[in-house]
Formats: structure tokens, C-alpha cells, sequence
């Protein structure tokens, strides 16, 4: 049951990612991008937390504690690696975000569209 | 549409051989009760040994400020360098600054109605006291300054749908004093960094040679108030109405 469930939980994370890589692929207004974008990347964070988890009972998290033994912190702790990634990278993700949404949003108030094909067509016709 | 059908059977292909190698194969090592052996070194060495790590109970503080701190220092920095890219493409001129202060202190007072008003700072007042105790206590219990800066920028959030943007900046939250307290957290991180090499003769970022908890507890209120106050920079400079922008950029276009 429980493998089971950690299955169908994989599959949707890598459900997202892909419909998240499929949006950035295919839609071209860029906010719709953006939205993709985060869908996949949280799907990617919800990923790395699942790769840290471990199947023993009661779980622990990464906290040393004065009232367990280290033995047994050592055999109920979960992986604290990508915990500490994902900590990072949920952050950056945001900037990253704050960035794109700035960049979209100064070039529809500068020429009143957020689509990538237009956009192409404008910048070209600014060269030229 | 042609193109997307095709572009959706590829992903749908590559889907069924991603599910196929998760489950049947196992290639990520799902549900399994041993830990990898890289896991089981930090679980073991962040708090065994006394003196040469940073006295950190949480071993993902541990990692990220320790094992890991250079990585963590400099994506400080690229979180730096991404605010101020969205500062620099937003930037107004001084005199297009005075016009939109001009423009936004005609605005009326405006908020929304007394219900939303009560409960939103009943709430804010409650993710604050959240993010600060997240923060503050990110060596000891889970939490670390990054978490800490991401709530409170949501409580931000809150407070600019219910009382708008105007009322923040009239009671004193602007983008020079945010920019100033965004710098002071970044000063406390670099103080931080540097102190072991030239108090205690180490190198950059050994905080371990800091008496106790306090290398870690800085770093976590440092990038508390960084993170903080970055996100609500932005925040800030988003926030003007969009017509207040469109008719200045307009203005310097005519001229």
C-alpha cells in the first residue's frame, strides 16, 4: 500500500513537470510561461523532499535531540541533503520569479503586449 | 496545432519512460529505510564533533551554513543581483519619481472594508510573530532565515491587498528606508563572514570559531532581514499603479 502511494505521488510530481515543460514549450504569452515554469519547479522541490524520505516508523526530522541515543537518531532521522537544497532553491526560485514578472511586465507597458510572437516581430522591427 | 500534437505525444512518450524507470526500476531509491551514505555522514558529524562545526543541533542549518556555507553565501548574492535587476529595469528618473509622488499623493484614501481590514492584521500580526520565531530560532528547531524572509514577505502581501500600497508608504514603509534595512541585512551577513578572519585569525566563513550559537544566529537574522526587506523592495516598486506608470513613461515619450 504504502509503495503504492509513494508511487502515484511520484508519478504526479512528474506529471507536473512535464505539463510544466510542455507549457513553457508550446504556450506563447509569457505569463502563462511563468506561471509553467513555477508549476515545474515546485514540482521539482516536491520531488527532492520525497528522494530525502524514508520508510521506517516514527520518522524523525534532522534535529539532534537530548533525549533520544544517537543510535537511534542516526536510524529514524530522514536524509537532511535535500532538505537543505530545496531550502535554497525555493528562494532562488523566487527571485528568479520577481526577475521575469518585472522584465513582462516593463515590456507590456512599453508595447502593450505580453506575447513572445509579437514581441519577436517588435524587437525586429526596432533593428531594422 | 500540428506542432503541439506532436510536442504532446513526445512528452507523453517521455512520461511513460520516466513512470516506467520510477516504479518498476526504482532509479531514484523511493521508500527505501536505509539512508545514502552521504545523508548518514552529516546525520552523524554535524553535532559529534565539538569545536570544528557550528554548534548546530538542526542538521540542515548545519549543511547550509557550515558544510555547504560558501554555496549558501553567494546565492545571497544572486538574490542580490536579481533584485537589483528588477530594481534597474524599473527604475524611474528623479523626475519621473517626483511626478509619481505627485500623482500618488492626490490618490484618495482608499481600503477595503472594516471585516477584511480586522482580520488582516490579526493575521499579520500572527505570520510575524511566525516568521520572527522561524528565524530567530532556525538553529534550534526547523527554520532558518530563508523561510523566515519568505513568510514575512507573504505578510507583506497581505497587508498591501487590505490597506493599498499608499497607506504603507504614508505611514513611513518606503523604498528608501526597505532599501536601507535590505542593506543592513546584507552588512550583518558580511560582518558575520568576515569576523573569524580578523578576530580570531581564521578563515572567511568560519563561523565555527565565533563563541556559541552566535556566527549561526547572526547569519540567520541577517538573511531574516535580507530576504525580508528584498522581497518587499520589489514589492514596492511593483505595486505602483499601472496608469501612474503608463502616463509617466507616456510623458517622457512625448518629449
Amino acid at each position: 500500500m504504502i509503495s503504492f502511494l509513494l508511487a502515484y505521488i511520484t508519478l504526479t510530481l512528474f506529471a507536473m513537470m512535464f505539463l510544466g515543460i510542455y507549457g513553457v514549450a508550446t504556450r506563447s504569452n509569457l505569463i502563462k510561461k511563468i506561471i509553467m515554469l513555477n508549476i515545474m519547479g515546485d514540482a521539482i522541490n516536491m520531488l527532492f523532499i520525497l528522494i530525502g524520505y524514508r520508510l521506517v516508523f516514527p520518522v524523525f526530522p534532522p534535529i539532534y535531540e537530548k533525549h533520544i541515543t544517537f543510535r537511534e537518531f542516526l536510524s529514524r532521522a530522514v536524509d537532511p541533503v535535500p532538505q537543505a537544497l530545496v531550502l535554497t532553491a525555493v528562494v532562488i526560485g523566487m527571485a528568479m520569479n520577481i526577475l521575469l514578472t518585472t522584465y513582462a511586465i516593463q515590456f507590456y507597458r512599453l508595447h502593450g503586449t505580453v506575447d513572445a510572437r509579437d514581441m519577436a516581430e517588435i524587437l525586429r522591427g526596432e533593428d531594422g | 496545432m500540428k506542432r503541439d500534437a506532436i510536442v504532446a505525444i513526445f512528452f507523453l512518450l517521455a512520461f511513460l519512460f520516466v513512470s516506467y524507470a520510477v516504479t518498476v526500476k526504482n532509479v531514484l531509491g523511493l521508500g527505501e529505510a536505509e539512508l545514502r551514505p552521504l545523508g548518514e555522514f552529516y546525520l552523524s558529524h554535524s553535532f559529534a564533533h565539538e569545536g570544528l562545526t557550528s554548534h548546530s543541533p538542526e542538521v540542515v542549518t548545519a549543511i547550509v551554513w557550515n558544510y555547504r556555507g560558501f554555496d549558501t553565501l553567494f546565492e545571497t548574492f544572486v538574490f542580490f543581483l536579481a533584485i537589483m535587476g528588477a530594481l534597474s529595469v524599473l527604475r524611474l528618473t528623479e523626475e519621473q519619481a517626483k511626478i509619481v509622488r505627485e500623482i500618488e499623493g492626490r490618490e484618495p484614501h482608499r481600503r477595503m472594508d472594516i471585516i477584511v481590514r480586522a482580520t488582516t492584521k490579526l493575521v499579520v500580526i500572527m505570520i510575524v510573530s511566525i516568521s520572527a520565531s522561524i528565524a530567530l530560532h532556525g538553529h534550534i528547531t526547523p527554520g532558518g532565515g530563508f523561510q523566515g524572509g519568505s513568510a514575512m514577505a507573504v505578510a507583506a502581501l497581505l497587508l498591501f491587498a487590505a490597506f493599498s500600497k499608499f497607506t504603507l508608504e504614508r505611514k513611513g514603509l518606503t523604498l528608501g528606508h526597505t532599501m536601507s534595512a535590505y542593506a543592513i541585512g546584507l552588512a550583518l551577513i558580511m560582518v558575520t563572514v568576515l569576523a573569524p578572519l580578523f578576530l580570531y585569525g581564521g578563515k572567511i566563513l568560519e563561523i565555527n570559531l565565533l563563541p556559541g550559537e552566535m556566527g549561526l544566529f547572526n547569519l540567520d537574522v541577517g538573511e531574516y532581514t535580507a530576504v525580508t526587506f528584498g522581497f518587499l523592495t520589489v514589492f514596492l516598486i511593483l505595486g505602483i499603479p499601472e496608469w501612474i506608470f503608463k502616463n509617466v513613461l507616456r510623458r517622457e515619450m512625448n518629449d
